[in-house]
């Protein structure tokens, strides 16, 4: 690309010509981006870190009032159960995640030697459908599912086991794992693609020559497979999780957090609080404390992709 | 050798069981479209039925369907559309020229991703009634597209890195300009990235709710927004409205799921190779 | 300006003159109006899924028409809705940003201090002061303090009631009428199973206990009765808090603000067990019944009788089961002379959006003038709805337009039923005593006392806040939880 002589081309008079023809078309490229970047991303974040320092409610008809750092000392002793929703999140991100990636790898395996299987496209079209659906949507027919007097699931379980019917979503003991599992029916389908395109980054070339030199299983899996496509995996988690940081839609019909606080993940009380009591300041700087933690969570996964990548 | 063949087959059955079982929810929505109110309360759980398309008729009666389902489609492609130029743009930058501070911007731009809807919403909604933006399909839209502008760049980005420099000179050297590289060289290349990038984003806008009940309004009603308002109608929980509506709704991304399924496995490997999945 | 131009003009005037004479002869037969000849748009934002908002609805282009005739000029209207749990929501953003979006609201009566504080609808007793056709005579003093008084206690008027709203009991009759019942009812409890109206008007929680028990047969898929123990909302709450007041106890202090010591009493704590308890005579699915859900089960035949808002009768009385089903009030609490029953109100008002313009706002009032006038008042009970206004409920008649009417009247006597705080930080205390009440309903909190604690003490951080309690909560707030 140096050896372009892009330099020499097209200087133009006045300000234009301080930059040279390459650094315009950086710029222009960029622009569109950086404007999108600068209107919808910064100047919000920006107004959300100064609206934290005020309390400020949108109903009580007065105007913001300047209180420096107490939102977050509120935040800090714990008000409204904060560290209980962060923790009760991070579980059903990590069992989540967990329980999607292990099954969609384990689907991706299944899947992947089906190649001459008849109707294929419409096995996968079918098993990637939970991940279409809208949430709301799933949500609320998924409460119709799991409801005792109503459901199929109870009706199923009644005439298999002979159980007694399960409020599923208003039992404290059941609430949580119904929530978590609908939440891994979603989206172990996306697990599974991710799971298809890194095995599917594998050469062929050296696909066949472990099918020649027989190699073990295991070995396959670890030499071949992983060393190929553990940046994709990687990458599969990384959405996964943040995505999984963020679920609301598919609570909200569900059981709006409840019974009691057992489904309250940080998106619905952030939700209540910002847009229901409308304590703008209050939720502005639980926002920003929930940024700060994002942001670790993603530098961490980075980090790790960016290791892994520069020793492979 | 039949114990070869019966070994093919029985998988072959194995994996279109998982397939069902997944979707088997799905099917229940489906077909509680076409079972009256009755008939999809009762208990036992009927599967024998008579099928009514009157679900339907009740559904297309309604005077704001057409004016959902045009909000839904015209929001979703366009936003996307949107996005994805910008993002190709973006990502042809950021991979050839790698300008200072490209990683730090691509972290950034994942860094939308990560923050909750609400806490996203909240200053964008301040922004939006400071301005009179509201309930304005132009600025909805901007707020959808800057949505799907990380995801695409980082996809598109890894695929470009993927197309060899030299075609970007062979193209320079032979008298084309820079944009005849970018358009008629590399992007014919970077096809499933673009496709699964589309599908991706269009998949979410489409089924996207909290923002569009925050920050649009009456007129920039979209489907989602529907469903999750005609929950309850007039006699109860509206199972039929719902099942019926969600099962219109489905077919569009289905479709596309079906259709560009191959792009859609190749455009997931970000990049890191062009081969056969 | 050209001479030709001129010339022009003064024909078409000229012209229009005189074909517009006989309009203008006809404008005169009405009355004069200052909007006359004029299109206006008018936005309402209403309540969705929920019959008497859609009827309001779904009545406006009589009223289109009305102002046709009458004053001479057009109306449109478009609408939105939101579910109860977003309908605040929708509103509050819409109004925060001063616009003229919804026009006219159709809210929900708790609702009325959080609207009217930061001055977003309309202060309104100047506008009923000067307009006779506002000036009614409402049927008790709880449609006023209900629908349209914030703060409580005082003056202030701020909405006008759209459709009132009592909690009463759907029973079915027709298993109350079958002679083996009666016998098997009388052979078990030697007691005679109720009957009529009368009856139930006597009928004390503990009388009607052995009914429920005895029409609770989980193999035949039939149980006593229902209620909503729902998160959502304020459904948990609306029918925990008869338990409560019916036996003396108190939610808060409206002149203090204090909560503390006053929600978490014993008699409280009692009145929650007691509510719990009821839960064994109910469908295993009752600890998530909102309204829809009582909805479909009665309608589907899996209770005896159903503790449900009078609103929703048009759903609850199906085709179907149109002869089976009787309303009556629901029981008393307590014991002989003392027994006393004091259920939750619903019902909504109307309120104006405070920023409308001049001409909006003329429709506005109009709309409201229109509204309660006899025959628009009859019209929409005659469709399902419930009207507030002594004349027309005191009408003999009114009993007959719909099954609930009787039942609905009788709750609506002074002292049968309250509503709670029209406090701004309503939303606030609500969702906490919701996630407090429903903690302990799902069993995730083992001791009524422990969740009334914590709901008391948040709520009276939340009232102190503001500034409206006195007191700050006490040192054993810092450990309470749920």
């Amino acid at each position: 690309m140096s050896s372009m002589h892009a330099g020499s081309i097209g200087r133009k008079p006045g300000i234009a010509g301080m930059f040279d023809y390459r650094t315009r078309l950086t710029i222009s490229l960029l622009a569109p981006v950086l404007l999108f970047f600068i209107v919808f991303n910064t100047i919000p974040t920006l107004w959300l870190l100064g609206l934290s320092f005020y309390n400020y409610s949108l109903t009580s008809g007065m105007p913001p009032e300047f209180i420096g750092f107490r939102n977050f000392v509120q935040i800090f002793n714990n008000r409204n159960g904060i560290w209980f929703d962060l923790s009760r999140t991070f579980l059903f991100v990590g069992l989540g995640v967990t329980i999607q990636t292990s099954l969609g790898l384990l689907l991706g395996f299944l899947f992947w030697g089906s190649k001459a299987m008849p109707g294929r496209r419409v096995a996968l079209t079918m098993l990637f459908t939970p991940m279409v659906l809208t949430p709301v949507a799933t949500g609320t027919f998924f409460r119709f599912i799991y409801d005792p007097d109503f459901g199929i699931l109870n009706w199923i379980l009644h005439g298999v086991f002979g159980l007694q019917p399960i409020a599923f979503l208003t039992n404290p003991a059941t609430a949580y794992w119904s929530v978590l599992a609908v939440d891994c029916w979603m989206w172990t389908p996306f697990m599974t693609l991710m799971t298809l395109a890194a095995l599917g980054s594998v050469p062929k070339a050296e696909l066949e020559a472990i099918e020649v030199d027989r190699i073990p299983w295991h070995k396959r899996l670890t030499l071949v497979v992983w060393h190929h496509g553990k940046f994709i995996l990687m990458l599969g988690v990384l959405l996964r999780t943040i995505d999984s940081f963020k679920t609301l839609d598919l609570i909200i019909p569900m059981t709006k957090g409840g019974p009691g606080q057992a489904t309250r993940l940080v998106a619905m009380e952030l939700n209540k609080q910002a847009f229901e009591s409308f304590n703008i300041g209050w939720s502005s700087a639980y926002s920003v404390l929930l940024l700060l933690v994002s942001i670790a969570m993603t530098s961490v996964f980075i980090y790790i992709l960016n290791l892994r990548r520069r020793r492979a | 050798m039949i114990v070869a063949r019966l070994r093919v087959w029985s998988y072959y059955v194995l994996l279109w069981v998982v397939s069902i079982v997944f979707v088997s929810p799905v099917l229940w929505i489906a077909l509680s479209a076409f079972k009256t109110r009755n008939d999809i309360l009762a208990m036992p759980p009927k599967f024998i039925f008579r099928p009514t398309l009157e679900n339907f008729a009740h559904l297309f009666a309604r005077d704001e369907l057409w004016r959902q389902v045009a909000n839904s489609v015209v929001l979703s492609l366009t936003a996307v559309i949107i996005a994805i130029v910008v993002s190709f743009l973006a990502a042809f930058c950021f991979s050839r020229f790698k300008p200072k501070g490209t990683d730090f911007l691509m972290f950034l731009l994942l860094s939308i991703r990560m923050l909750p809807g609400p806490a996203v919403i909240l200053p964008v909604y301040l922004m939006y009634a400071g301005f009179g933006w509201k309930d304005n399909h132009f600025w909805l839209i901007m707020f959808y597209a800057m949505f799907s502008i990380p995801f695409s760049v980082w996809i598109l980005k890894g695929f470009i890195d993927g197309v060899s420099v030299r075609f970007d000179e062979t193209g320079l050297v032979n008298g084309g300009s820079w944009l005849h590289v970018i358009f008629k060289v590399v992007l014919p290349q970077v096809k499933p990235g673009l496709i699964a990038a589309f599908i991706f984003n269009l998949i979410f806008v489409w089924n996207e709710f909290l923002f569009n009940f925050i920050i649009g309004g009456v007129s920039t009603q979209n489907i989602p927004y529907a469903l999750a308002v005609g929950t309850y109608a007039d006699g109860g929980v509206a199972w039929p409205f719902i099942a019926c509506l969600t099962t219109i709704y489905i077919i569009p991304p289905v479709v596309f799921i079906y259709a560009f399924q191959k792009y859609l496995l190749v455009g997931m490997t970000f990049g890191t190779v062009r081969g056969e999945v | 300006m050209p001479r030709r131009t001129l010339l022009k003009g003064g024909a078409v005037a000229g012209l229009a003159g005189i074909v517009g004479a006989p309009f203008i002869n006809r404008l005169q037969a009405k009355e004069a109006h200052p909007l006359a000849g004029k299109k206006i748009d008018m936005n309402i934002l209403g309540i969705a899924g929920w019959l008497p908002s859609s009827l309001g609805v779904k009545m406006s282009p009589i009223f289109a028409d009305y102002v046709k005739e009458r004053f001479g000029y057009q109306v449109s209207f478009g609408f939105a809705e939101a579910p109860f749990s977003d309908l605040f929501q929708k509103a509050a953003t819409s109004l925060a940003t001063k616009s003229q979006e919804y026009n006219i609201i159709i809210s929900d009566s708790q609702w009325l201090g959080a609207l009217a504080k930061p001055g977003w609808i309309l202060k309104l007793n100047d506008v009923i002061a000067k307009n006779k056709e506002l000036q009614i005579d409402w049927y008790s003093n709880t449609i006023t303090e209900a629908y349209q008084i914030y703060p409580d206690g005082s003056k202030d008027l701020w909405g006008l009631p759209q459709e009132g709203d009592t909690i009463a009991l759907f029973v079915r009759k027709d298993m109350l009428a079958d002679p083996k019942e009666q016998q098997a009812f009388q052979a078990k409890y030697n007691a005679k199973l109720p009957q009529t109206f009368e009856d139930f008007e006597n009928l004390t929680m503990t009388e009607f206990e052995k009914v429920a028990e005895f029409f609770t047969r989980p193999d035949k898929q039939l149980w006593g009765t229902a209620m909503q123990y729902s998160r959502v909302y304020d459904f948990c709450t609306c029918y925990l808090y008869p338990f409560m007041w019916s036996q003396g106890g108190e939610v808060w202090d409206p002149k203090t603000g204090q909560v503390e010591g006053i929600l978490n009493s014993a008699t409280n704590a009692k009145a929650m067990e007691q509510a719990k308890g009821w839960l064994k005579y109910q469908p295993p699915g009752a600890l998530n019944y909102g309204i829809a859900e009582e909805i479909d089960v009665f309608t589907q035949g899996k209770v005896f009788s159903c503790f449900q808002w009078a609103a929703v009768g048009l759903a609850m009385i199906t085709p179907e089961n149109k002869d089976k089903v009787m309303v009556v009030p629901p029981p008393k609490h307590g014991k002989g002379a003392e027994a006393k029953r004091i259920y939750t109100v619903g019902g909504q008002p109307w309120v104006i959006n405070a920023f409308n313009d001049e001409a909006k706002m003329r429709v506005a009032l109009d709309f409201m003038k229109w509204w309660y006038q006899p025959e628009t008042t009859l019209e929409f009970a005659k469709r399902g709805g419930n009207p507030c206004d002594k004349a027309t409920l005191s009408n003999p008649n009114f009993d007959k337009i719909n099954p609930w009417g009787r039942a609905y009247k009788y709750m609506l006597e002074p002292g049968r039923s309250r509503d709670f705080w029209h406090d701004p930080k309503y939303s606030e205390m609500l969702a906490l005593q919701q996630e407090g009440f429903t903690s302990y309903m799902t069993g995730q909190t083992a001791s009524a006392t422990q969740a009334l604690d914590y709901i008391a003490c948040g709520q009276q951080q939340i009232l102190h806040d503001e500034g409206v309690a006195k007191t700050a909560p006490t040192d054993k707030c810092s450990s309470v939880s749920l």
